[in-house]
């Protein structure tokens, strides 16, 4: 149907050079500890919060948010309800957000959110806090470990390494540029 | 209309503290580059690389191409094919209209800056909102960006305090940039909820899988993209990758190279569309096809536009982005900018000063400063050398080419530089090298002289 599609792809076919092998990439490994992991995240503006297990995440997030934040999850109470469906002025009140993370990188404090995990595709973004928790048992120590155990990129995924944050004005470092303005990781 | 690089530099360089800031500024980012690299033990085997997988990918971008418009197709993405800046302007605003958007969000991408794409829709009558916050200072400067990944890296907090004075309703002289970007937080809030349309930019497509990837630190593609109905993802050709795990070696490169961070705060894999929600990918060829074509500069296809080769290099420190007058500026810039035009670009390829910087830090090791070379040769054969280097280098290459004429003109020079007058050796018209610096105090033998003088005194 499109002329250009031929076209370009005849160009390019004509100017490609010739074949050249593609590498095998090995899998670089390192430090998987909770405590590189902690170190790089909290350089990065983002914290890292221990917890005893699963069950003890209400109690944990009592502490750090008061119980007057418009929260949004399927790990704990939630205060509202959102759907993939859900209206942006309802996802626009959303003050917290406390998704689960299912792979940590050490090495970045990268921390991998698929969509089945984020209720709305827009909810990590627009909420101003987000809480991710995650299981120590998937802490891997480079990028390369865990795109490997990505079966594929899903829908829609992504790494998340702390709380959103430009440095547009004269190289200052601002935390909560448009995204969420907090970043606190939960692990178990 | 067209200015060539030394002109517009001088422009930039009249303002000395702003000059020194500016180079400052980028070399303190260079710095955290370095670093940050340091952090990794196999930095150089990971450049190499993703060299290698970027040569590949060129040798075989046809089927790639194919692949990942299949993969796209198949998980319900709208694949179109755009040869160059009009075509692509002309299908994104076929979608808006189909669409009735009039208001629309973009996050950062150097090919809608390269197609002209804000000026094109606003004559259409559709609003165009950056949401970088660089982005969108400059927006409401009027200007284009001066760097790829720091696109208001030549303004001050005053410069910007001024400006969101101006179209924010800050309060007169606020600089700081924690109240400022508050500001601009709020405002493009606005903005992302009312927004129909997203448009973005890709840093990586991935044959394998059909996905586009994105990588910002302000989160703002993201929520552009997730709230609004539609989202558009513009690409140039040369942004494929074979595999998913490809992107284990290039996320690790592009923040570091780019800014020092280990990785940018939002990695994102839009794959298919949001339920409910479309998606379309625009592949655009715009003269890329044509410096495939071109083997001694078609490694420039390589590049991820992470801004490092800029951050080192002592010309663009020193005259700043604009000065280019190109999209993509510095030195990548001025490789690929001839493509494009070699006539309007021919001042580009000797703004720089070969020292190697860029190829140096560059993660895909592209061979920067050799193609820079080779530019210069191509214009200089196609008769465009600016006039100021055509004269000296012809009369260089015939005094270079005679060993007595060599020797004899050393010693004119050094002994008239001694009795000429300053005013006339550092004349502006006649020699532009010394308008800011001194020239060297000549030495009373040359080396020559000097190595005859030893070995005369040695048989002696
Ligand atoms: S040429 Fe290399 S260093 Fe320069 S922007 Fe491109 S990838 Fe980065």
């Amino acid at each position: 149907m499109s002329t250009s599609r031929e076209s370009i792809l005849a160009a390019v076919r004509a100017n490609q050079p010739e074949e050249v092998p593609l590498p095998t990439v090995p899998i670089y490994s390192g430090e998987a500890s909770l405590e590189r992991f902690t170190e790089v995240l909290r350089s990065i503006g983002g914290e890292v919060v221990q917890v005893a297990g699963p069950e003890h995440l209400e109690s944990a997030l009592l502490q750090l948010f008061p119980a007057t934040y418009q929260c949004a999850s399927t790990l704990v109470k939630a205060t509202v309800a959102v759907d993939t469906q859900t209206p942006t002025d309802i996802l626009e009140a959303v003050d917290l957000a406390v998704l689960q993370g299912e792979i940590g990188v050490a090495e970045n404090g990268a921390i991998w959110l698929p969509e089945q995990n984020m209720l709305n595709r827009a909810l990590p973004f627009i909420t101003q806090h987000l809480v991710l928790v995650l299981d120590q048992r998937n802490l891997v120590a480079t990028m390369h470990e865990a795109y490997a155990q990505l079966p594929s990129a899903g829908g829609y995924g992504v790494f998340v390494a702390g709380p959103s944050k430009t440095a547009d004005i004269e190289q200052s470092l601002v935390i909560g540029a448009h995204g969420a303005r907090s970043l606190v990781v939960l692990v178990y | 209309m067209n200015h060539s690089h030394p002109e517009l530099a001088e422009q930039f360089v009249k303002d000395a503290e702003r000059t020194t800031w500016h180079d400052e500024t980028l070399w303190f980012v260079r710095q955290k580059r370095d670093r940050s690299i340091y952090a990794i033990p196999e930095f150089q085997e990971l450049r190499e690389l993703a060299s290698q997988i970027k040569n590949h990918t060129l040798s075989r971008l046809h089927t790639y191409l194919t692949q990942f418009e299949e993969a796209a197709r198949a998980n319900g993405v709208q694949v179109h094919w755009a040869a160059n800046a009009e075509e692509h302007n002309a299908i994104v605003l076929n979608i808006l209209r189909k669409h009735g958007a009039e208001r629309i969000v973009k996050s950062k991408s150097m090919l809608t800056e390269e197609c002209h794409l804000n000026p094109y829709l606003l004559q259409h009558g559709i609003q165009v909102v950056d949401t970088d916050l660089g982005e969108r200072i400059i927006q409401f400067r009027n200007e284009p960006p001066s760097h790829v990944v720091l696109p208001a890296i030549h303004l001050k907090k005053e410069d910007v305090g001024e400006t969101f004075h101006l179209h924010l309703g800050t309060l007169k002289g606020e600089k700081d940039p924690q109240t400022l970007t508050e500001a601009a937080r709020l405002h493009l809030r606005t903005k992302f909820v009312s927004g129909q349309v997203a448009i973005s930019g890709v840093n990586f497509a991935v044959a394998e899988t059909g996905s586009v990837v994105v990588c910002t630190n302000e989160g703002n593609a993201d929520l552009g993209v997730t709230l609004a109905k539609v989202h558009i993802a513009c690409m140039g050709i040369e942004k494929l990758i074979p595999r998913l795990t490809d992107l284990g070696v290039f996320t690790r490169l592009l923040a570091r190279s780019a800014t020092g961070q280990p990785v940018t705060t939002y990695t994102s894999h839009y794959t298919k569309p949001g339920p409910g929600k479309e998606m379309h990918i625009v592949i655009v060829d715009n003269g890329r096809t044509k410096q495939l074509g071109r083997p001694d500069f078609r490694a420039s296809l390589k590049c991820i536009r992470c801004g490092a080769c800029m951050n080192t290099c002592p010309v663009y420190r020193r005259s700043g982005g604009h000065s280019y007058d190109f999209t993509i500026p510095g030195p990548i810039g001025a490789i690929l900018s001839p493509n494009i035009d070699m006539h309007k670009h021919k001042s580009l390829p000797f703004a720089s000063t070969l020292c190697g910087s860029c190829t140096d830090v560059c993660p895909v090791k592209i061979d920067i400063h050799t193609q820079l070379y080779k530019w210069r040769q191509v214009i200089g054969e196609n008769n465009e050398l600016p006039a100021s280097k055509k004269w000296s280098m012809k009369l260089l290459s015939r005094v270079l080419s005679s060993p007595g004429v060599y020797g004899w003109g050393g010693k004119v020079a050094r002994e008239s530089l001694r009795l000429l007058p300053h005013g006339f050796t550092h004349a502006k018209a006649l020699n532009p090298w010394a308008k800011a610096r001194e020239m060297p105090a000549p030495p009373k033998q040359s080396f020559r002289e000097w190595y005859e003088q030893q070995n005369s005194n040695g048989k002696a």
